[in-house]
């Protein structure tokens, strides 16, 4: 029996272990902190359930556990005084008011974490039955491993350390599980001893399967990695009219845009750099009316020698200023393409390796891609300033090649966006003033920014007409967008353009020259802006997001007004690199979400059509564990029920309603009193059967009741009572 | 109870002679208590006459046996008058039936006559003798047998007449086990012998009273009546059980919960009786005897089918 007390307290301990695993990304993939804290109320749960007995007590030991946690975390008043009851109720009644208005978004964290601590009890509960009474283990063993490749697979969490752990952990309780079913069977007395043998053995076999698969050769994956095709497919499937949540970051496939998103900043790489830059990766020619896509395949050329002969804009034409970047893109989030300012002329890798590069769309790529890359690399830049006199002046004598691929539009574009842009620019006369008054639309008239709840369109919608008439909120796609339409429907080429902002700059800075920063960009860095065509300059970058400001250098030329470098833009960027005219040179950048995958939990926070999938999937997951536990303690619950009819009946002499109910129990539990069957016959019958005398003591009661016309009194009501009470027990267990 | 442990003796006693045969004991005990009588049938000499005497031995009763033969008078059985002349007048000479405990062997072997005159006499109470009409005193409890193999020159009782005895039993032979105890016991001294009075007439007459006032309640006398209807419906019996067999197995059953030291009579009561106390009143059409169904599986099925009653409610 020791055995087998220490091989269950082994179980569970096991158990635990795998749970960990389910809490341990909380921290990564979720906004959750302080997630020990839920970790060491999981351990007294599972302690609760194993050493206490006393159902009153374990709940009681939760319970006053659960109540430290939430004053712990949010509760400032002391203990149990009374402002901190008056601040528990007026949480409770504040977030269950917005239950009841189906408000989940503004539901405080106090509430959620208490429905998380809710969720965890249960859990907790739910496998201690599992893996003491039960001791059914596979199935959670089996749903850990599925948990942690999901997560692995669609979110920054890296699970293969959880894997190996998972591994080590379930197939040690495996082993222990048939020790235990053996011990059953054989109804053997084994002592401790046996069971340490057993143990042993086990953990030096998966001790041994772990060292052998872990350090073993593995093959390549001999499937194209699916993940990218999910992705985009989830994109279009997404949750209905409420769009997918996604993660921000970059991404390649911009064909179907919208949709909210969540904070992602983890870092995607470092960057030494003169100012504050912005970060080009691509740009991309052909609307489609949901987004964005590339009107040729990419074209890559070798880059010689370093040279990159790629220029946005007309050096001839711009000032420049010689500036040199360093970039190190951050190991765990590889960028499988290079990121670049404006005006990049010379790319030097830490590496020898070979770089190419699609002139049309301004995309770099090394050799191999993704994995050389993690060493960095030298870019060289000329950070041009544009004059605002040369651009006001600048002719509309757009080439064919340029007019043909960057004015293109979808034909089903409505005619109110084109009516909108005329409108906006009817009163200015050239091209530079169009394209400013444009960008300056946005932020004057209301839209916002926003990053959740964003729809995504669907049907025949167009993605800038809801934008621009209909939600007037979103992030920078739905800005860039809607710019590069406008102006394309005022015939002024522009084309679409994603990477990174600058970044912030990182608290502890290496010695570097003056005007020299270390900077840190990370996923929430992703951008996309727009760039506009003007014959003699070349590109120019333009920033229409609300909230933004417009990285390039413009200044007025000093025959003008002395306001020599006026900065139009608030921008206190001076490092402007200046697109030249590149008619192809594009990366593509900004912030393409990378998907979120459904299973990570706890992102309450953003809001949105979103979070409240994920409040109801929590919600649903707690009626779904409710109703687990209400299936596992059906037995109990019928136990409760029918002995508090029992006591309830038999306190108002209700003999007969508590007999015939006892009889109606039996019946559903199998015991049926056949017809003709005399009540002592049939307690008898019960009795042999549940091993008990308790029936037949209560049938010569009724027989004294029904046959006698005698009723009970007070003494014997008592034992009575008694009597149904220890028969519930033992019908319903 | 005030008898219980007189009752518990008398069982000893006659268990004493009549081994492995303690629920015909039982039973003829109950029809006794009941003031009811008894139809034997079973071939001799399995300890019919021995139960009988055993029995009258343990009640200080009077015992008498009547054996019927062909011959037999209705007058050997209930007494006549003779003239003395010394005193000049007819004298009544009282015949066996006067006794407290008669046993009536091999009852069907006597002319009709005859039997009716013993029938009448454990219907009525009395018999009519020369004009003269003598009640006969209780405790008064007749024991008749009847032999099933003997057809030739006998006169089976009417079946009509039938339920006049509260119970047919059959006695059965005893398992080897216990005829082998029985030649054990018969080696030196018949057990008869030994066996002393438990209790006076008197003693017998006041449980009989104290049985008659037996508590019955409303819903076994439904169940009773439940029953006794059952047998009347079915497509298979001619005759069923008359009401006086409903009263007879609330009187048996009455006095079967009293051996049970019992306050009130329960439905088990009233189920372990009833093949005793029903199975010789019911008479079942040609056909069905045809399709070789006996009144003793007809009333088995009855009792599955009707069933107890488990609610107060008589009506609901």
């Amino acid at each position: 029996m020791k055995a087998r007390n220490t091989a269950t307290f082994i179980m569970l301990v096991a158990g635990f272990l795998l749970f960990w695993e389910w809490l341990r990304p909380l921290e990564q993939v979720t906004d959750t902190d302080g997630s020990y804290l839920f970790v060491l109320f999981t351990v007294i749960c599972f302690l609760t359930s194993y050493f206490i007995k006393n159902g009153l007590g374990k709940f009681s030991i939760k319970f006053t556990a659960m109540l430290l946690m939430l004053d712990y975390l949010f509760l400032d008043a002391r203990l149990f005084s009374g402002p901190w009851l008056q601040q528990l109720q007026m949480e409770l009644t504040f977030n269950i008011d917005l239950i009841w208005q189906n408000n989940w978004v503004m539901m405080t964290s106090f509430f959620r974490s208490l429905l998380f601590l809710v969720v965890l009890w249960l859990m907790s509960y739910l496998l201690h039955y599992w893996f003491t009474i039960s001791n059914k283990f596979f199935l959670f063993v089996v749903l850990t491993i599925i948990y942690l490749a999901v997560l692995d697979t669609f979110t920054v969490y890296d699970a293969q350390m959880a894997m190996i752990r998972t591994f080590i952990v379930s197939f040690v309780v495996l082993g222990l599980n048939r020790y235990l079913k053996l011990m059953e069977q054989s109804e053997q007395k084994s002592d401790q001893r046996n069971l340490w043998q057993w143990m042993a053995l086990i953990i030096g076999v998966v001790a041994f399967a772990t060292i052998a698969g872990v350090y073993a050769p593995k093959l390549e994956p001999q499937w194209p990695d699916p993940v990218p095709f999910i992705q985009s497919n989830a994109d279009h499937i997404g949750f209905g009219s409420g769009g997918s949540v996604q993660q921000v970051g970059y991404g390649e496939d911009d064909s179907q845009l919208g949709g909210s998103f969540m904070q992602d900043d983890s870092l995607v790489f470092e960057a030494v750099a003169h100012d504050n830059v912005y970060w080009r990766i691509e740009s991309k020619d052909v609307y489609t009316g949901k987004g964005w896509e590339t009107s040729t395949d990419l074209n890559y050329e070798l880059i010689e020698d370093g040279q990159v002969d790629f220029d946005t804009f007309s050096a001839q034409q711009v000032d420049v200023e010689r500036h040199s970047a360093t970039v190190r893109p951050d190991p765990n989030n590889p960028l499988p393409r290079v990121v670049y300012p404006y005006g990049i002329a010379q790319l030097t890798s830490n590496n020898p390796e070979a770089f190419f590069i699609d002139r049309d769309y301004g995309v770099i790529e090394s050799e191999s891609s993704e994995q050389s890359m993690n060493n960095g690399y030298i870019i060289d830049y000329d950070a041009p300033s544009f004059s605002v006199n040369d651009l006001q002046q600048s002719s509309e004598n757009d080439e064919a090649a340029i007019r043909e691929r960057y004015l293109q539009l979808p034909d089903e574009l409505p005619e109110r966006v084109g009516d909108l842009a005329a409108e906006i620019t009817a009163e200015f006369d050239n091209r530079y003033d169009k394209a400013k008054a444009v960008e300056r639309y946005f932020a004057a008239n209301g839209f916002r920014y926003q990053t959740t709840d964003i729809p995504v369109p669907e049907g025949d919608t167009d993605y800038v007409d809801q934008f621009l008439f209909e939600t007037q909120v979103g992030y920078c796609d739905n800005y860039s967008t809607s710019m590069v339409v406008m102006l394309r429907t005022l015939d002024i080429p522009a084309r679409w353009v994603k990477g990174f902002t600058g970044g912030t700059e990182a608290l502890e800075q290496p010695p570097l020259p003056d005007n020299y920063s270390l900077y840190e960009v990370t996923n929430n860095n992703a951008h996309s802006w727009v760039e506009v065509y003007f014959p003699e300059t070349g590109w120019v970058a333009f920033e229409p997001t609300s909230g933004f400001s417009n990285p390039t250098d413009f200044y007025y030329e000093a025959t003008e007004d002395g306001a020599m470098e006026q900065e139009l833009d608030e921008e206190t960027n001076p490092n402007p690199e200046e697109e030249q005219q590149e008619e192809d040179q594009e990366t593509e950048e900004e912030e393409e979400p990378a998907q979120d995958s459904a299973a990570a939990g706890g992102n309450q926070e953003q809001g949105g059509w979103g979070g409240i999938l994920y409040l109801w999937l929590a919600v649903g997951l707690i009626v779904m564990i409710l109703g687990i536990i209400a299936y596992l303690k059906r037995h109990q619950i019928q136990n409760w029920y029918a002995i508090q009819r029992w006591q309830r009946l038999l306190d108002k002499a209700e003999m007969e309603k508590a007999y015939l109910y006892l009889l109606k129990c039996l019946d559903r539990k199998g015991y049926p009193r056949e017809t003709g069957q005399t009540l002592r016959k049939y307690a008898k019958e019960v009795d042999q059967q549940l091993e008990v005398t308790e029936m037949s003591e209560i049938t010569s009661i009724y027989e004294e009741y029904l046959y006698h016309n005698q009723t009970s009194n007070v003494s014997e009501q008592k034992r009575l009572q008694n009597l149904f009470k220890q028969l519930g027990h033992r019908i319903f267990t | 109870m005030e008898y219980q442990k007189e009752v518990s003796q008398i069982l000893q006693n006659i268990e004493k002679v009549m081994i492995g045969k303690q629920r015909e004991v039982m039973l003829s005990l109950v029809a006794l208590l009941a003031d009811g009588h008894v139809l034997l049938e079973d071939v001799p000499g399995v300890g019919k006459t021995m139960m009988v005497r055993s029995l009258s031995k343990s009640l200080d009763c009077e015992f008498k046996r009547i054996q019927f033969t062909p011959d037999l008078l209705p007058s050997d059985v209930t007494g006549v008058s003779i003239y003395n002349p010394k005193d000049m007048a007819f004298e009544f000479r009282r015949g066996p039936i006067f006794g407290d405990i008669i046993l009536a062997d091999e009852i069907n072997r006597t002319s009709p006559k005859t039997q009716s005159a013993l029938l009448e006499a454990m219907e009525e109470m009395n018999v009519t003798i020369d004009g003269m009409t003598k009640s006969l005193k209780k405790p008064f409890f007749v024991m008749a047998t009847q032999n099933p193999v003997d057809y030739e020159g006998t006169y089976p009782l009417p079946e009509a007449q039938l339920d006049r005895f509260l119970m047919k039993l059959r006695m059965g032979y005893p398992n080897e086990a216990d005829e082998i105890e029985m030649l054990n016991r018969t080696d030196r001294t018949h057990p008869l012998d030994e066996i002393e009075p438990v209790i006076h007439r008197e003693q017998l007459l006041d449980m009989q009273k104290q049985i008659e006032g037996l508590y019955v309640d409303e819903t076994v006398k439904q169940y009773i009546v439940r029953l006794t209807a059952a047998t009347r419906k079915s497509p298979y019996v001619q005759l069923g059980v008359s009401p006086r067999g409903s009263i007879a197995l609330m009187k048996a059953a009455k006095a079967y919960a009293f051996v049970q030291n019992r306050e009130f009579v329960i439905p088990d009561d009233v189920m372990y009786l009833a093949p005793y106390v029903l199975t010789h009143r019911i008479i079942l059409r040609p056909e069905a005897r045809y399709e070789g169904i006996i009144p003793s599986h007809l009333l088995k099925t009855i009792l599955e089918e009707v069933d107890v009653p488990v609610r107060r409610e008589l009506h609901g």
